[in-house]
């Protein structure tokens, strides 16, 4: 057999592009949801766990590969004679179970101490209830009782905030997460950050996250979880202590009413018609002065609607798969170096920033652009009640009064 | 000529051709047509395969063979399978008419019977011995028929002895009857045990009386009906009465028995006897109120450390209609728990709680009969 046969060249060929594949894929640059690229001490926790496991198991399969490789050649078929068929080599044996006992007992201890580790909530500096639901995170932020709101003492009115999507939180703190689901189970993942943690309905689940530096750090939810899993995102958003303060402090500051003649005074009143019904915006009254209380639990089926109080302060919505800013301003925020972020974060959406296009399409036609299950006929399993936002048969005229009003949400 | 299995195939092949012809004229589908013409193929040829193996034990060409093949040889014997297949299939019409379950039940008997027919007929052309064509029935049938009549001797028997352990009158007697029978039964196989050489059909005779007795009791208690069966009252007929006081009631009776999920509670209320105070993961005692979230059941433990019986009881506030009535229960609690006990409550908020505010009220957890509580905020 010669070098250049045919065949063989071909072969080489189509593993060098493989291996090629497999490599370059590990260098991707836009790797938002990366485990190998740690940013909070529970995520390196994890990695400096990870990496020596995987190092020792990446060794123990290159020699298991090698040994293969060498028997596949050395006794390979030649028409030679069979050679003495033995059974059993007791000190072999007592070695294939040795090793591979210690190598597991090695690695469980450092496994078993991470685990404990990562699980421990003692001395939360932060704490946030997150709940889950088809197809959306839920974050609120249970006051203490020295009335600090997330280790922050708010500066002008107190109360609780409530937000969905993004969950904002201070760097360098511990912030500890109880959560829940309203419907099946979810998973809260934000690699960078942690690992997966299952959301069970009916059981409060806590997690912890530490980011190092202020950004965005992306995530999804990782239990298959119905129609629009893939579309069931969230990000954790981290601030320093100073924009932090500002970004509670806004989100508490009371409900503005929107200048009466405007466009949007227009779009609050369409606003209480067609949508307070599931959203909540805090402190919104009603032609009579009364405050508007949303009553989701006989809307949806799990129970709840996102708080759209502030929602022009996040950047991203519906289970934080759309963005509300238009790619340029998008990429602003996102690629900020860490400490020019917050101050670009907490600017909110813009006038200039909007992604007019995709809200508005929300507002047109929900259910076409996220699958749910809100078609009228088909909602008998569900009590007649949707799983996640309806198309509502709005007009065009109606959606730039509504867009004007949400666009003074923050 | 034609051999048994060639016969089948060839009139299956038939059938589905004259069936596609018939459906592809009348229903004008192309898929149907496709698949039964398709069928029809596929039949023809295993009936050509078939016609040339001679039911696979020779070869067409080999004439000579044709008269002592097994295939040639074996007449049927009795066989039990066609009339259990029948019975089957009388129970599905049967069902067609009343219960879906006995329509169910026929499908099973008839799949049975067929099954079963088949290897039948299967081993008694293996070949031209009978003990071998026997022992090849046995051999494929009995790792499936034992198992089964195992089973549904099993699901009998187990049947039996709960319809008689409902039928007697007291629990006493019960305990009683059975103690008595489990004692026999201790007793027989000691015997058995014991003495080596009892003789099969002894034990057979034992077990079979044990087993139709067992069964014959079941059949008359199941017949007399189950005895009345007290049914306990819970802390949600309290709820309905409005009866969450500090007394004792009849649902606080033997309340340690409550069986309720432990793990992962939304926070744990303990009483010491003066105050609640709240214990939750990520807090280290520093809340005095307890944020749960809206519209999703929240399960809550609360550990009475007092040294005396206590009673967690959780204002609901409900939405009242027009004529001021509440439109769902006002408050719920959990059964006196003793002394360094504890019990789960579950507990779902459907307003917000600054709608409750105008109303002057909030969510609030109280031990009965006393001062100590906890609010509760929704956000
Ligand atoms: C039947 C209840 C219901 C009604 C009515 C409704 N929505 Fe929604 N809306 C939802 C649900 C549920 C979601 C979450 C969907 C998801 O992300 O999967 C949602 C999501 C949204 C979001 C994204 C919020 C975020 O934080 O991610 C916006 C914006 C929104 N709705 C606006 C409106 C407007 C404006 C109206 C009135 C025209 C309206 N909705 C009417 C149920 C409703
Ligand atoms: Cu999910």
């Amino acid at each position: 057999m010669t070098e250049s046969s045919p065949l063989r060249s071909r072969l080489r060929t189509a593993a060098l592009v493989g291996v090629g594949a497999v490599v370059l894929a590990s260098c991707a640059q836009d790797a938002p949801q990366d485990t190998w690229d740690p940013a909070g001490s529970e995520a390196q926790r994890i990695h400096d766990l990870q990496w020596p496991i995987f190092m020792i198991a990446g060794i123990v399969g290159l020699i298991v590969m090698a040994v293969v490789a060498i028997c596949v050649v050395k006794f390979k078929d030649r028409g030679q004679p069979i050679p003495e068929q033995s059974h059993g080599k007791a000190w072999l044996e007592y070695m294939f179970i040795a090793l591979p006992a210690v190598l597991l007992a090695g690695i469980a201890v450092p496994t078993v101490a991470t685990i404990i580790e990562l699980n421990d909530t003692d001395d939360a500096d932060c704490v946030i209830n997150v709940t889950g639901q088809q197809w959306w995170w839920e974050y609120d932020y249970p006051i203490a009782g020295d009335g600090s709101i997330c280790g922050y003492m708010p500066t002008g009115e107190t109360g609780t905030i409530v937000t969905s999507g993004q969950m904002v939180i201070p760097t360098d703190a511990k912030v500890v997460i109880r959560g829940t689901s309203r419907d099946v189970i979810h998973s809260f993942w934000v690699p960078r950050l942690n690992g997966k943690r299952d959301m069970v309905p009916g059981g409060v689940h806590t997690w912890n996250f530490n980011a190092n530096e202020p950004g965005i750090y992306a995530g999804q939810c990782a239990e298959f979880c119905g129609l629009s899993h893939a579309n069931m995102r969230m990000e954790i958003v981290a601030l320093d202590a100073a924009d932090f303060q500002s970004w509670i402090d806004n989100q508490l500051e009371p409900y503005q009413p929107p200048e009466e003649g405007t466009l949007a005074a227009e779009g609050e009143a369409e606003f209480v018609a067609q949508c307070a019904r599931c959203h909540q915006v805090d402190g919104l009254t009603d032609a009579d002065g009364n405050l508007v209380v949303a009553h989701p639990e006989d809307q949806v089926y799990s129970g709840a609607a996102p708080n759209l109080t502030n929602l022009m302060t996040r950047n991203t919505f519906a289970g934080a798969t759309w963005d509300l800013l238009v790619e340029d301003c998008r990429d602003e925020v996102w690629d900020a170096p860490a400490d020019e972020f917050g101050p670009l974060y907490l600017e909110g959406v813009t006038d200039e920033c909007l992604n007019e296009t995709q809200l508005k399409q929300w507002l047109r036609n929900a259910p076409a652009m996220k699958p749910m299950y809100t078609d009228a006929e088909l909602l008998e399993p569900t009590d007649g009640l949707v799983r996640g936002m309806p198309y509502l048969a709005l007009s065009e005229d109606q959606i730039d009064k509504l867009v004007a009003y949400l666009l003074e949400r923050k | 000529m034609f051999t048994t299995g060639t016969k089948l195939l060839i009139g299956s092949a038939a059938l589905a051709w004259i069936g596609a012809a018939v459906y592809g004229v009348a229903q004008e589908g192309a898929l149907g047509t496709i698949g039964l013409v398709s069928a029809a193929v596929a039949l023809s040829l295993l009936a050509g395969i078939n016609t040339f193996v001679r039911d696979s034990n020779v070869s067409a060409t080999d004439t000579e063979s044709f008269e002592t093949s097994a295939a040639a040889q074996a007449t049927a014997r009795n066989s039990l399978w066609p009339l259990l297949s029948a019975l089957g299939i009388t129970m599905m019409a049967l069902g067609m008419a009343t219960l879906p379950a006995i329509f169910i039940l026929g499908i099973v008997v008839t799949a049975a019977g067929l099954l079963e027919w088949l290897v039948q007929g299967w081993s008694e052309r293996a070949s031209a011995e009978r003990a071998y064509n026997d022992e090849a029935r046995e051999v494929l049938a009995d790792p499936l028929e034992l198992p089964v009549a195992g089973a549904i001797v099993f699901a009998v028997i187990v049947y039996s002895f709960s319809r008689v352990m409902l039928g007697m009158s007291t629990k006493e007697a019960t305990v009683v009857v059975f103690s008595v029978l489990a004692a026999v039964v201790l007793a027989i196989g000691t015997m058995i045990a014991l003495k080596r050489n009892i003789s099969t059909p002894v034990i057979t005779g034992v077990f079979s009386i044990g087993i139709v007795a067992v069964i014959a009791g079941g059949a008359i208690a199941g017949l007399n009906g189950e005895r009345e069966v007290h049914e306990h009252e819970t802390t949600a007929d309290l709820a309905e009465e409005n009866e969450c006081g500090p007394e004792e009631t009849h649902a606080d009776d033997k309340a340690s028995q409550t069986v309720a999920a432990k793990s992962n509670p939304a926070a744990t209320l303990i009483f010491d006897g003066a105050a609640l105070e709240i214990d939750q993961a990520g807090d280290d005692g520093n809340s005095e109120t307890l944020t749960l979230p809206r519209s999703n059941p929240s399960n809550i433990m609360f550990l009475n450390e007092s040294d005396g019986e206590a009673r967690l009881v959780l204002e609901l506030h409900p939405p009242v209609d027009e004529s001021g009535v509440p439109i769902s229960i006002e408050r719920i609690c959990t059964t006196l728990v003793e002394e360094g006990g504890r019990q789960f409550m579950t507990a779902e908020f459907d307003r917000p709680s600054f709608a409750l505010e105008d109303e002057g009220v909030a969510y609030e957890f109280v031990v009965a009969g006393t001062d100590a509580s906890v609010e509760v905020v929704v956000p």
